[in-house]
């Protein structure tokens, strides 16, 4: 079981990973609804693992992936994106992101990608 | 998972994101170079796709999945913020306002968005032809990869360093989205463990996307399992095989060298063939080359028609039929030079559905438009000016022309008015109609304005045909709507449309039928850049005056010329017109004295004033090809460019609206 | 020496005035130039050059230091300034020199009869003045438009 730090701009988006997160067999420890949220909670509740949107306002995912590897080099960071922004996770990769995940998530794929992570 | 629970959240938050980017594009119409505002409306449809997809709700998802492509482009500035573009986004987030609100009554939130999706991606790949990603065939060589020298040298070296060359075979997921991205992944996992030297299809298409298998050779001291594994820890690999690399110069020892020419020849064959599939036959060219080339194809006709002048005194056959052979050869060349640059109307015409919808709301008419033969096409410079006025004929039509559903109604027809937009060519001309089913012209109406306003007389009204009634609307200063609205009735009248369109050497006419509707029609020249004048000359300088405003040319005797009330007049079949002097309006000083009491004068028209311009002498008909006279020098009183004549002289071009009176 | 800069040398009553060679798209000798009528006075009409027609002015009258006679030495200095083409009458186009920036100084009020609003600097050389004019100035749109609307 892994402690899992949400981060999606949409409510709506945070409540269905941590469903899924949930029901996997993880706890959600925290939910940030943007990134400058995600890297101050990162700090706060050092999390194993966080899920990360890429658009989102004040911060977005990318940007707010580096402050948390500036914190933390070893952190685990997926990023949760939608089609069509290769470019930005091409990005998050280079930037040390574990994983991607696309919209619309399923749960065998956060399944993978967690573990494959963790 | 029972996404019922969510619902209300996710219509909450979906209407929010709607509202945004309803306020935002309003915005962004407004201040079309603002990028972060392109961002905010980015994100608020990144958002709902992602919440829609989530829910099942298909349509929503795609099309706002296509939205984001084009505002995504928009971001990286490849493309520009158009009126189509934003057209196209109100259209879309009209539609997905309806699918939301569908789902709040508990039905699906289906809707045909097939239609947008198109437009969504002729925006996207269409007007970036250069842009678009070929489809790349599947990589499925299962065969050896060739490398070239410079690869086997690298790789020779690598194995006297002691690293082994293994190729890869990598299978994605068959649902695997971003493939690109994931593809990187892989290429990085591998290179964890050393360099690779050569991928299929290339890094570009890698990088591009679309590609769900691909091959790579790596040169690495890991063991190959290793290698393996780590591709086998990137998230939505399906498979990865991995085996010792041989090049073909050591598969050539075991094989025939006829074989091994064979298969080196036909992938390269193959490449050939699938990259001429994609080669597109356009290409994109600045206008401003082609006018660089029309500039420079001008000398070349100055320099013809010196030739022409040459080879006639010298009299040489030879030399006269080349020069003639030249002179049929570069006026096809002119004409197409002319052709490139011309643009559908389209661009026009794209603005206007917006337009309509908004106008129709405003003034409570229920109307479709309709529209014909946008792919028409017209020259680049028509295209920029001829906007305006059909925007005031659209407001026209729909202001005056459509009733309200009401009146409709009562007069027996349809509730939902037509106007058609029509576009087609015929001859040298270009014919934009715009065809309503509203009420027509009330020919009552407009000549009882016609004597209130004093235009014309009731015996005189009493002898004119429903056409002519008809384009007493078109008269300066007239105005039939009884009360005046905000839309057509700024005190800008129809005329000002028709000296617009007449000034790009237009007409516009009118067919009416009370109660049937109308149909405004307008005529123009396919190319602006070419003008068919009369060349006159006034004191030794020469003046070309547009063949399409001038009525007739007249030789008269200098006494025919009459005084009335300090202006000097003429009797030109019965109707008393006023004489302008060309010379005097131009303060020419006079280089001789003129001895001959005949007078040459061309008789133009500004609607259905009339008015003799006197000059020295008429020199005859050109077509010549119209030069603005820049910035410097805009706005200069009747004169609207000039043009280059054989000798390479300028003449100005007159703009005899200017001088009717 | 740093900050050297080009300037093409060319006279106007006998007074050497320069433009920043940047400035300067050709010269061209005297051609027929057609009238273009009712405009300001110092505009003599337009040259056709190369595919474009461009409108050429009296300097010395833009300047209101009088009119100029042409001679065999007359020229056109065709000049572009923000993407118009210009061609400027000029008595006669000498030279191109490279002048220091520390050479250059502010005008003062009025010099050979013209104005300083119309100028950029005074360049000291060894045995003359040098005068450097302000060529977006002397082109400014608002003044061409306020001269031709007086005459109008």
């Amino acid at each position: 079981m892994a402690r899992i730090l949400v981060t999606d701009d949409a409510a709506f988006m945070r409540m269905q990973l941590k469903d899924i997160v949930t029901k996997l067999g993880h706890e959600v420890v925290g939910e940030a609804e943007n990134g400058q949220v995600a890297v101050d909670m990162y700090q706060e509740v050092k999390p194993d693992l966080v899920t990360m949107d890429i658009t989102m306002p004040e911060m977005n995912g990318v940007e707010a992936l580096k402050e948390i590897k500036k914190l933390d080099a070893d952190a685990k960071v997926i990023m949760c994106s939608a089609m069509g922004q290769q470019g930005m996770v091409v990005e998050a990769i280079q930037a040390g992101a574990k994983d991607f995940i696309v919209k619309p998530f399923t749960a065998d794929r956060i399944n993978e990608a967690l573990s494959k992570a963790l | 998972m029972d996404t019922n629970d969510y619902i209300e959240i996710f219509l909450d938050e979906s209407n929010e994101h709607l509202q945004a980017v309803n306020d935002q594009l309003l915005k962004l119409e407004k201040q079309s170079d603002d990028l972060s505002i392109v961002n905010e409306i980015f994100r608020s449809a990144h958002t709902l796709k992602g919440m829609a997809a989530t829910m099942g709700y298909e349509d929503i998802a795609s099309l706002t999945h296509n939205m984001e492509n084009v505002l995504d482009k928009i971001r990286n500035s490849s493309l520009h913020v158009t009126t189509e573009v934003i057209d196209v986004t109100f259209a879309a987030v009209e539609a997905l306002e309806e699918m939301v609100e569908s789902i709040a009554g508990g039905n699906e939130g289906k809707k045909d968005v097939r239609d947008l999706i198109a437009r969504l991606e002729a925006i996207e790949n269409g007007k970036q032809p250069e842009e678009e990603v070929p489809v790349a065939a599947k990589a499925t060589t299962q065969e050896n990869l060739e490398l070239d020298e410079y690869q086997l040298t690298v790789l020779d070296q690598a194995k006297e360093q002691g690293f082994e060359a293994y190729q890869m075979e990598v299978a994605l997921d068959e649902g695997c989205i971003l493939k690109a991205a994931r593809a990187y992944m892989v290429v990085e996992a591998v290179e964890q463990h050393g360099e690779i030297i050569k991928t299929s299809p290339p890094v570009e298409e890698l990088e591009a996307g679309e590609v769900d298998r691909f091959s790579l050779i790596v040169l690495t001291k890991s063991p190959a399992a290793e290698v393996k594994q780590s591709v086998h820890n990137v998230s939505e690999v399906e498979s990865a095989e991995i085996s010792p690399y041989v090049t073909v110069k050591e598969e050539a020892v075991l094989a025939t060298e006829e074989i091994a020419a064979t298969k080196e020849e036909a992938p390269t064959e193959a490449k050939q063939e699938s990259h001429k599939a994609v080669t597109s036959k356009t290409i994109r060219v600045n206008l401003e080359r082609i006018d660089d080339l029309m500039n420079l194809f001008e000398e070349v006709v100055i320099d013809r028609s010196r030739l022409e002048d040459l080879a006639s005194e010298i009299k040489n056959e030879a030399l006269q039929d080349t020069v003639e052979h030249m002179s049929r050869v570069s006026e096809d060349m002119q004409s197409l030079i002319l052709t490139m640059r011309m643009v559908p109307v389209e661009q026009v015409f794209n603005r206007f559905p917006r337009m309509v919808r908004g106008l129709a709301k405003d003034l409570n008419k229920n109307l479709e438009l309709e529209i014909i033969g946008a792919d028409t096409e017209l020259d680049r410079t028509v295209i920029d000016e001829i906007g305006d006025p059909l925007v005031h004929l659209i407001r026209n039509s729909i202001d005056h022309g459509i009733e309200s559903p009401e009146q409709r109604k009562k007069a027996g027809k349809a509730e939902k008015g037509s106007l058609i937009l029509r576009a087609f060519h015929s001859g040298n001309h270009v014919f934009i109609e715009m065809e309503d089913d509203g009420a027509g012209i009330n020919r009552e109406k407009v000549a009882a304005k016609a004597i209130e306003n004093g235009v014309l007389t009731e015996a005189q009204l009493e002898k004119l045909t429903d056409q002519e009634v008809n384009e007493l609307i078109l008269a300066s200063g007239f105005s039939t709507a009884e009360t005046v609205s905000d839309i057509s009735g700024r005190g800008v009248g129809l005329d000002v449309v028709k000296n617009k369109i007449e000034s790009l050497g237009g007409k516009l006419s009118i067919e009416s039928t009370q109660g049937k509707g109308s149909k405004f029609s307008i005529q123009l020249p396919l190319t602006l850049s070419i003008l068919s004048t009369l060349l006159v000359d006034v004191s030794k300088e020469i003046y070309a005056i547009p063949l399409s405003s001038i009525i007739e040319t007249l030789m008269i005797d200098e006494k025919e010329i009459m005084d009335a009330h300090g202006q000097r007049v003429i009797d030109f079949r019965g109707n008393i017109i006023p004489i302008v002097s060309l010379r005097k309006v131009f303060n020419i000083e006079e280089t001789e004295t003129n001895n001959s009491t005949d007078q040459a004068i061309v008789v133009v028209k500004k609607g259905n004033k009339l008015t003799g311009i006197l000059v020295d002498s008429f020199i005859g008909q050109k077509e010549v090809v119209l030069k603005a006279l820049g910035a410097y020098l805009k706005d200069v009183f009747a004169i609207s460019g000039a043009t280059i004549l054989g000798d390479g002289r300028v003449a100005l071009i007159l703009d005899p609206n200017a001088l009717v009176k | 020496m740093k900050d050297v800069r080009k300037f093409i040398v060319f006279t106007l009553k006998n007074q050497s005035y320069g433009v920043d060679v940047s400035q300067v798209h050709s010269i061209e000798r005297l051609q027929k130039v057609t009238e273009v009528p009712r405009t300001a006075s110092f505009i003599k009409g337009v040259i056709y050059l190369r595919g474009n027609t461009i409108p050429v002015i009296d300097l010395r009258e833009r300047l209101w230091i009088g009119q100029t006679d042409t001679t065999d030495e007359s020229r056109f200095l065709i000049v572009e300034i923000k993407g118009m083409q210009v061609g400027l009458l000029v008595d006669a186009a000498n030279e191109v020199l490279d002048i220091g920036a520390e050479a250059i100084e502010p005008p003062p009020e009025m010099i050979a009869g013209v104005e300083a609003r119309y100028l950029e600097g005074v360049a000291k050389l060894k045995d003359e003045l040098l005068i450097l004019l302000d060529l977006e100035h002397i082109l400014d749109m608002e003044e061409v438009q306020e001269v031709k609307q007086a005459i109008n």
